[in-house]
């Protein structure tokens, strides 16, 4: 999905000075919070200086059989990034080509043979898709810690702290609960998944917190599933009415049937898909904090059902040529609705202690679609 | 422009988030950085600065790790020159239309060259280097999986069997390079009348296309459909194709929309559809000309697909989206075809399946019939089928087809090397080989890879 590589993997201020300077003013009761003082993110990418840099890189990717591509993801990145601001400060990426390059061999080496391993025989492809299933948490990890380590502001760089342990525990081994209850925990499931990824990033000295419990995690799914099941029921119901009367008897009518049922499958698939993407970015990012600050997202699901469904048309009917452009305006749309309140300076960060991240994992997660969107 | 310029940048010193503004000036080849606080200076030599990029600050990197934005401005060319030399050729390019407009011309040009000639060819480089062993094995697989999802054991009588594998076999006696195909009889109540070839030589024919047929000279014209499909390695091309295709689509969808699934599911499918549906006419010439050989006429693989239509009605306004071409083009191309044969051979006339025919040109009767002249316009001018079948063992003009325009220059070496083979033999090796060229030079036992794109 996009927004891993449009945005920085986790978009943070915080500040940790002395114990948050307690409100000295008007405290009339003591327990009030701290006032909170919004600092939106602001976007300032635009579709035509993005369409020049996309293309440039894709002409220049395909001459050189893809080994520029390497140097087109740096430049992809650091356009997106610095064209993102939070507190007038753009965000940087650090990562350079040449290690981008090397984990994108390994990984396209891997992809390659994967693909071809499907058309030889379904028992090495099964045996590789275990394989990479049970590497995808060391994957998901290494991952993050490349994009953390390479995502700097104000001249700090993030962090993530890897704990293989706990990532086995949520992206594998929840899985086997996850299967024996036909898929009810997986609000559950997801909400640790994403607990570990804000609870393992670090910025400035400053771990993340985050305060969403699996309980809230379940009414945006059940809404989810109500509403789809409901769709298909009533769907298919108008449908096979439909066809039953449209059609003189003795003509076969499954294809129509079998159209209309996935047009009205997918359909509402999307539609249900955006509203859910919008709800769960939502309670994510706003149960999200580091230091006295605290984040607010407000993403519509209306709009971003808008998004991404005129994204696709506009994309299909320009052969791509507008794949520049759809980044773009969903890139400000995200950074737009994102804001920190801050409860306290956003200078006052220290030094986070890390060490160089190679990039294979990286590379090999974003080719195989391993999805970690916050 | 100079460098007695100044800038006004913010500084970060690397230990902690605090923004400095300060004014950055150079001289005598050093940086001096001053304000809020901070005074530094440091020789140019030791600093490094990202790359010029759209509007985007500039960040020039201290070797402590300070960081220090500055928009972009000239005179940094002038403090810092000769620096990303990679990196500033890219900007100047996108900074220019004309270059930015080339680009998007390179860019279609490759998608459609790739698609057109770059993947057929890598995929087809592949096949050929594939070990007979490794399709043969993929074909065991694919009938095992069909065997057990599928296809039932046949009902057919044993008898009737044997007889049909008898057609076959004679059919199958005539191929190039001793092709080791065998013919499997299964029953498919859930696919209906069909048939396809496997990897490995195996041509499955379900139950119901066995009983659908009237006449079995009809089975003999798929069977000569399929046959080509195994002398072209046509299920091997076209999964090794597909593949290529779900690669390619995938690099694009990595960062499209999240709607990225339908996006790219769609126009992947339709892509693969083409390649299926020139490997679908190829096969059909094929059969026209492996059929003519044992003195059937083409029109045979016609009145089959008419039959089959009958059954299941095809649409041919959708046939651009199809993995088949549109039944009734096929069905006119086999009748054609069937004209032209019945014109050199009004003796078999009577072979005809219902159609009469007007039996007019005599001339090119007693040579052989050369495939050359099938499926181009002049289905009744035989006058120079002599020469063209002479052109056949020469220069290769027999590529008769298509927009398969890749496979053009090989053909010339399968044709010519079929030169001293004996006349009636080098015209169907001609035509057998030019399948064989257009992919996978030597064609032995060969096979379908994917079930169903090598469906009939």
């Amino acid at each position: 999905m996009s927004g891993r590589m449009q945005h920085p993997p986790i978009v943070s201020a915080g500040a940790w000075p002395e114990p948050p300077a307690l409100p000295e003013p008007i405290a009339v009761v003591p327990t009030a919070a701290p006032p909170r003082v919004p600092h939106r993110f602001a976007f300032d990418g635009t579709a035509g200086e993005y369409f020049r840099i996309w293309i440039v890189n894709l002409a220049l990717s395909l001459v050189t059989f893809g080994i520029y591509s390497a140097w087109a993801k740096v430049r992809t990145q650091r356009y997106f990034y610095g064209n993102t601001r939070l507190d007038d400060v753009p965000f940087e990426y650090l990562a350079r080509p040449l290690p981008i390059l090397a984990g994108r061999i390994v990984a396209v080496v891997l992809f390659v043979g994967y693909v071809l391993a499907g058309q030889l025989s379904l028992w090495l492809q099964i045996a590789l898709a275990l394989l990479i299933a049970l590497a995808t948490p060391w994957l998901l990890v290494r991952g993050a810690a490349f994009r953390a380590r390479y995502t700097s502001w104000r001249g700090l760089r993030f962090r993530f702290v890897p704990d293989y342990g706990q990532a086995y525990v949520r992206y594998l081994w929840l899985g086997i609960p996850l299967v024996l209850t036909l898929g009810l925990l997986y609000p559950y499931v997801k909400a640790r998944q994403k607990a570990f990824l804000v609870e393992q990033h670090r910025y400035g000295g400053q771990p993340f917190g985050f305060e969403a419990t699996a309980g809230q995690f379940y009414p945006p799914y059940l809404i989810a599933w109500a509403v789809m099941t409901v769709w298909i029921f009533v769907g298919t119901g108008l449908l096979t009415t439909a066809v039953i009367a449209l059609h003189r008897p003795g003509a076969e009518p499954p294809a129509l049937l079998v159209f209309g049922w996935m047009a009205l499958f997918y359909g509402g698939y999307f539609v249900i898909w955006a509203f859910l993407a919008a709800a769960l970015g939502n309670l994510v990012y706003n149960h999200t904090t580091i230091g006295p600050h605290r984040f607010e997202s407000r993403l519509q699901g209306g709009r971003l059902l808008w998004f991404y469904a005129s994204n696709t048309v506009a994309v299909l009917a320009s052969a791509g040529l507008l794949i520049p452009w759809a980044k773009i305006r969903l890139a400000r749309y995200r950074a737009e609705r994102l804001a920190v309140m801050a409860g306290g300076s956003l200078a006052a960060f220290g030094v986070e202690p890390g060490e160089d991240v190679d990039a294979t994992a990286a590379e090999i997660d974003s080719l195989f679609d391993i999805d970690i969107g916050l | 422009m100079t460098t007695h310029a100044t800038l006004q940048g913010r500084y970060f010193d690397g230990r902690d988030g605090r923004r400095h503004a300060v004014d950055v000036e150079v001289a005598h080849g050093r940086l001096r950085v001053r304000g809020d606080g901070i005074d530094r200076d440091e020789p140019l030599a030791a600093l490094t600065i990202t790359p010029r990029l759209a509007r985007t600050l500039r960040t020039i990197v201290f070797p402590d790790g300070a960081r220090l934005q500055v928009p972009d401005a000239d005179c940094l060319e002038v403090w810092f020159p000769h620096r990303n030399r990679l990196e500033a050729l890219v900007d100047r390019l996108e900074r220019y239309y004309q270059a930015v407009a080339l680009a998007i011309v390179v860019c279609l040009g490759a998608l459609v060259a790739g698609y057109l000639w770059g993947i057929p060819w890598l995929a087809d480089r592949i096949a050929t280097h594939l070990p007979a062993r490794v399709e043969a094995a993929l074909g065991d697989q694919v009938l095992a999986l069909l065997d057990r999802t599928d296809l039932d054991a046949s009902a057919l009588d044993p008898g009737r069997q044997a007889e049909l594998s008898d057609r076959f076999a004679t059919l199958a006696a005539g191929l190039p390079d001793g092709a080791a195909v065998r013919v499997a009889f299964r029953g498919a109540p859930s696919i209906g009348p069909n048939a396809f070839a496997l990897p490995g030589g195996t041509v499955v024919v379900t139950d119901e296309l066995v009983e659908l047929f009237a006449d079995d000279r009809q089975l003999d014209a798929v069977l000569a459909h399929e046959l080509g499909h195994q002398v072209g390695r046509h299920a091997l091309r076209q999964a090794l194709r597909g593949s290529f295709i779900a690669i390619a689509a995938a690099f694009f969808a990595g960062d499209v929309s999240s709607a990225s699934a339908v996006v790219v599911a769609v126009p992947t499918v339709l892509l693969q559809n083409r390649y299926s549906r020139q490997f679908e006419d190829e096969a059909d010439r094929f059969a026209y000309a492996h059929l003519a050989a044992h003195a059937l006429s083409p029109s045979w693989l016609g009145a089959a697909l008419g039959q089959l239509d009958a059954d299941l009605p095809d649409d041919a306004s959708l046939a651009w989206m199809s993995s088949h071409p549109a039944t009734a083009a096929r069905i006119a191309a086999a009748d054609a075809a069937g004209a032209d044969f019945v014109a050199r051979h009004p003796e078999l006339a009577d072979e005809e399946p219902d159609v009469v025919l007007a039996e007019e040109d005599e001339e090119a009767v007693d040579g052989p019939w050369c495939a050359c002249c099938d499926d181009t316009d002049d289905a009744g001018d035989c006058a120079d089928c002599e020469a063209d079948r002479e052109d056949c063992a020469t220069d290769g003009s027999c590529v008769d087809d298509s927009d398969d325009t890749a496979a053009g220059d090989e053909s010339d070496d399968a044709c010519a090397r079929d030169d001293a083979a004996d006349e009636l033999d080098a015209t169907i090796d001609c035509e057998a080989d030019r399948d064989a060229c257009t992919g996978a030079a030597d064609s032995e036992t060969d096979a379908d890879a994917d079930a169903d794109a090598a469906v009939l």
